[in-house]
């Protein structure tokens, strides 16, 4: 039977000027691998939102990251503090994952 | 010139567009398409703008033009910034980041002015579209001061400001195409004027046709719009713009230069300052500056904004 790990998913969802931000903030916390995903549209508090590559101001990008326990929380306790004043959605849950090596 | 302007194809495409969404039409332009046709559109009017200076060659009133051009940009977020806040009810950093925008220009606005202008025997200068990258940057440095918090409470480093402010594709576009056209020459441009030149009325007709979409359903979500926003976004416009124009007028630029002044003055941003107040401002609430810029001060400006600037012009050219 193939061996699975534990490790943390993260997934951020920010307007898409703030991701190189972010994506710099993870790598201080130890994540380096990751993954930038388009979406198309929503709502949310702050109302209904829509990809719009025009300004690109508003259109949400959504970062996923597999990682290690240790570089998750150090992520987590970085970003925590934005969340409220930059409108971030940030999700934590336990994912098996095969290959765990290759998410440390 | 009001009907007139109403009444070109550019015009009317933005209306379709606007009433497509309205009625809650499918209608839509992909994304990828409005972003690349947005590219074309800067990429031709810097080497239009680029063209007809090579054939003019620098001038004084180029260089007052671009100064004024300049200080406009610094200068005009200040009455809009206390405008917003006395009478807009605006916290600081709201209110700093949409004068802002206010301080900016819109390319679009320019594009579909100058073709207004010229259907109407009042070209403006080639070299307006220098001034018009000159104005895109100065607003957004005054908004940031304005608000005093700029990456206090942010993500962006301060490098990533200055880079995002000064080397935003945009500027990099036009200031780009505005030298090679510079460098090629109206001779030079022949070559490639049946893709930048012959069919820039109507890539902008399909442009305006997504803006039409795009404004008319942002005013739909108008979570963040109060009436007194939507009153000071009909205000500004012409109240910058009518300044750009005496401004213009009062530096002896001609009519289509001055009235082209007055549409980049009375323009706002809805695509180089939105990006870099998310980044730089995250408390302001892009709802209120997109809202005002692109659902009211937009629309405002392509069916009457344009003609009044124009029509004012002319009236104090007279």
């Amino acid at each position: 039977m193939t061996e699975t790990i534990h490790r943390r998913r993260i997934e951020v969802l920010a307007d898409e000027p703030l991701i190189p931000a972010i994506v710099a903030l993870a790598a201080e916390a130890g994540i380096v691998h990751y993954t930038l995903l388009p979406t198309a549209g929503g709502a949310g508090a702050h109302g209904r939102w829509r990809d719009d590559q025009l300004s690109g101001a508003t259109a949400k990008v959504m970062l996923l990251a597999i990682t290690s326990q240790d570089h998750a929380a150090a992520f987590i306790d970085r970003l925590a503090p934005l969340l409220e004043s930059h409108h971030l959605l940030l999700m934590c849950s336990d994912v098996e994952v095969v290959r765990g090596r290759k998410f440390d | 010139m009001a009907v007139d302007a109403l009444l070109q194809p550019v015009v009317l495409f933005f209306l379709l567009g606007a009433l497509a969404a309205l009625a809650r039409s499918d209608l839509a332009i992909p994304e990828a398409v409005a972003k690349g046709i947005s590219l074309y559109l800067m990429m031709s009017i810097g080497l239009r703008g680029g063209g007809e200076v090579a054939e003019s060659g620098f001038t004084h009133d180029m260089l007052l033009a671009g100064g004024a051009g300049l200080a406009l940009s610094f200068l005009l977020p200040l009455p809009a910034f206390w405008l917003l806040r006395t009478l807009g009810k605006l916290d600081r950093t709201n209110a700093a980041a949409v004068a802002a925008h206010y301080g900016s220009v819109s390319v679009v606005t320019f594009a579909t002015g100058s073709e207004i202008l010229r259907q109407a025997g009042m070209a403006p200068a080639g070299f307006m579209v220098g001034v018009l990258a000159v104005m895109e940057t100065p607003a957004i440095i005054s908004g940031l001061l304005l608000a005093r918090t700029a990456g206090k409470d942010s993500l962006a480093p301060r490098g990533g400001l200055l880079h995002e402010t000064f080397l935003n594709g945009s500027v990099i576009l036009l200031l780009g195409s505005f030298l090679i056209g510079l460098i090629d020459g109206k001779e030079g441009l022949k070559a490639v004027a049946p893709m930048f030149d012959v069919p820039f009325r109507g890539m902008l007709c399909i442009f305006l046709l997504d803006m039409g979409l795009i404004a008319a359903r942002r005013l739909m979500d108008r979570r963040a719009l109060t009436l007194r926003t939507v009153l000071l976004a009909l205000a500004l416009p012409v109240m910058n713009g009518s300044f750009g124009v005496v401004l213009g007028t009062a530096l002896g630029l001609d009519p289509g230069s001055a009235a082209a002044l007055g549409i980049l003055a009375g323009s706002a941003s809805y695509i180089a300052v939105p990006a870099v107040m998310r980044l730089a401002l995250p408390a302001a609430d892009p709802g209120l500056y997109l809202g005002m810029s692109l659902a009211v001060t937009f629309p405002f400006n392509l069916t009457l904004g344009i003609a009044f600037y124009g029509w004012l012009a002319a009236l104090l050219a007279s």
